[in-house]
């Protein structure tokens, strides 16, 4: 997310050229790699979604002309969002604490949150079941401690889904802004002291503004991640509980019919392409007061 | 096109890193695709292993998910040939995914007169494994009076307690039948099936539905903790539960009929070989016995069945008293409506 105001400026002159084209050249294979393995079948794909016996339009009059794909696409957006709410609450203490943290105190923290990085999603997502389930952990300790009669229904809820794909999501929160955190010079909150502001008025007047950038790229990270997930929600979600990725694995997989599957996330990469302008345009604003 | 090529490529690499070996193409063989776990390990002890020191013919097994198995054979025909020869497919795909398959001549089988079931092969697919959707429950929840037919969800005085209904497979018609027999339609006036007067029916049941299971692991976990304690579950994995000890019986009344088949995938590379594995498995009932034991569903070889010992019989699906209730569905008419019962099917479940 981070924005360039001031470019470095390129004069004429020869060796800056020659860097300039260096530096091309260098992203080259790069970008070939992911233009020729994943940009090129990507829209090979989504161009799919313009098969069809009748008209180029017919597996998007059947997408809009029933109620249930856009109430999906409505749920997806209202959990990817509370998902994103959940890790911003949960990680951007954390990853404060370890932009202050040094040493060995540090990589002990930074272990904690890249750990579950190195798990799979799947191992996760059931580990919540067994957390979550009627006779499980969370409910024993409950009932255990009398805070309530009968087992809860944890499990098979929406509130499940939006924990457990939390879960999977937070280091994508917080390591963009703990980067972001890092960057702020201590001296600037010493100054701050010194000048006679309280702790709440740093937060507000310093460092939240200067990490507002982070916020906006771990949220995005987080916010996109979650539109795609259709594991998490199968695993530990009610049957409402369905996201436009169950949809998209069913005509994909079940139904074989691909051309409805990638009129499917045509939508939902829209959605995504529409979002994204706005979310920059949210934290520059933050940023840009600060 | 892109996205076929770059797949299959990359799919048919890690088929011969799956076969271990890249086998020079003169060497006779055939590639199988089944689900996985202790499912293909028994299908490989006493079917794979005896067939390949029987004629020579190796045997590639693939373990896969089944729609993943489509979604590749559809991938691999568009780019012109199949890397598997043999599949796996239920009654409705041998229908709704016949462009995919290639037909079998049963007259070629020999083993199908002399050991086979009625039925055991239908000119696109012969039956590998034999099972129902059965009622299921925990018996120390119902210690007086058993559940022993679809209505019995309903009746939650006689019968309370969570229940647990399939969100996976072929839910989208299995549900509504169970719905309709509830209701009181005949067994033989079910299909085409009434959607309106199904779902009505289970409006009422959703609230007593604490699991919606998305895997028969799922299924089996819930009924072993006690999260369901009555349940419609596929006969293999609830006579599973049973073998391990837990309180659950099952009543084979009203069963409602799932069967896998072999089918041969189109463009098969091994026409000939599939053939003979096709006719090999038909054969040798003590094979079949030792199978049936691990995987806990019938087969298609109808002199197994005579081995089995009297006691075992109860929760062996094959024997007349307990098929004589099963519910066969007509999956002509669940192939062709397929898309509109599985709409039908979200449209309900997110209300």
């Amino acid at each position: 997310m981070g924005t360039v105001h001031h470019r470095p400026d390129i004069a004429a002159d020869s060796p800056r050229d020659l860097s300039r084209l260096v530096g091309l050249l260098l992203i080259l294979p790069a970008v070939a790699l992911i233009a020729s393995l994943f940009v090129g079948p990507v829209i090979t794909f989504l161009l799919r979604s313009f098969e069809g016996d009748a008209s180029p339009f017919e597996q998007y009059t059947r997408l809009f002309g029933s109620d249930i794909y856009l109430r999906v696409l409505i749920r997806t957006l209202v959990i990817s969002f509370l998902v994103t709410l959940t890790c911003l609450v949960l990680g951007y203490p954390v990853a404060w604490l370890l932009s202050r943290l040094r040493g060995w105190k540090l990589a002990l923290l930074a272990l904690f949150v890249l750990l579950p990085l190195w798990t799979s999603v799947l191992v996760r997502t059931y580990a919540w079941t067994v957390l979550l389930q009627r006779n499980g952990i969370v409910n024993s300790v409950l009932t255990g401690l009398g805070l309530t009669d009968a087992p809860l229904r944890l499990l098979y809820t929406d509130g499940a889904v939006v924990i457990a794909m939390a879960h999977v999501l937070l280091p994508f929160l917080i390591l963009p802004l703990w980067g972001s955190l890092r960057q702020i010079p201590p001296e600037f909150r010493s100054a701050a002291l010194v000048l006679g502001a309280s702790e709440f008025s740093i937060f507000r007047r310093i460092t939240a503004p200067l990490s507002a950038a982070g916020v906006g790229a771990g949220c995005l990270f987080v916010f996109l991640i979650s539109l795609g997930f259709f594991v998490t929600p199968a695993l530990v979600g009610g049957p409402r509980s369905m996201m436009i990725g169950t949809l998209v694995s069913q005509q994909a997989l079940d139904a074989l019919n691909w051309p409805f599957a990638a009129a499917l996330s045509a939508v939902i990469t829209a959605v995504v392409l529409m979002a994204m302008p706005f979310c920059r345009r949210l934290f520059l604003v933050t940023r840009a007061e600060g | 096109m892109k996205f076929a090529t770059a797949s299959s490529l990359i799919f048919s690499c890690a088929l011969a890193l799956a076969a271990g070996s890249a086998a020079r193409a003169a060497d006779p063989e055939v590639v199988i695709s089944s689900t996985g776990g202790a499912f293909a390990k028994a299908l490989q002890e006493n079917f794979y292993e005896p067939f390949t020191a029987a004629t020579k013919i190796k045997v590639v097994r693939v373990d896969t998910e089944l729609p993943a198995q489509f979604a590749r054979l559809q991938a691999e025909l568009k780019t012109g040939s199949s890397a598997f020869d043999i599949i796996t497919a239920g009654p409705a795909d041998l229908i709704e995914k016949r462009d995919l398959l290639q037909p079998i001549d049963c007259a070629k089988l020999p083993n199908l007169a002399k050991e086979g079931i009625e039925g055991a092969c239908t000119g696109w697919g012969i039956i590998r494994t034999l099972g129902g959707m059965v009622v299921t429950f925990n018996k120390e929840a119902f210690p007086k009076e058993k559940p022993s037919k679809w209505a019995d969800f309903w009746d939650v005085k006689t019968f309370p307690g969570p229940r647990g209904l399939p969100d996976t497979g072929d839910r989208e018609w299995w549900v509504p039948t169970m719905a309709l027999l509830a209701d009181g339609v005949p067994a033989d006036k079910l299909f085409p099936l009434d959607l309106d007067r199904a779902y009505k029916k289970l409006d009422q049941l959703k609230p007593h539905v604490a699991v919606w299971y998305k895997s028969n692991d799922q299924a089996q976990q819930a009924l072993r903790k006690g999260d369901v304690v009555l349940a419609m579950v596929v006969s293999g994995r609830a006579v599973g539960v049973m073998k391990e000890g837990h309180p659950i019986d099952l009543n084979w009344n009203q069963s409602i009929r799932d069967v896998g088949l072999w089918a041969v995938a189109k463009g098969t590379r091994h026409p000939e070989a599939a053939m003979k594995f096709l006719d090999f498995f038909l054969g040798g009932a003590k094979a079949h016995l030792a199978f049936a034991n691990v995987v806990n569903y019938d087969t298609g070889n109808r002199s197994s069945l005579e081995l089995v010992p009297e006691a075992e019989r109860s929760r062996r699906i094959a024997y007349p008293e307990n098929l004589k209730s099963q519910i066969v569905p007509d999956y002509k008419w669940v192939a062709e409506n397929r898309d509109k019962l599985r709409e039908r099917w979200n449209e309900w479940l997110l209300k």
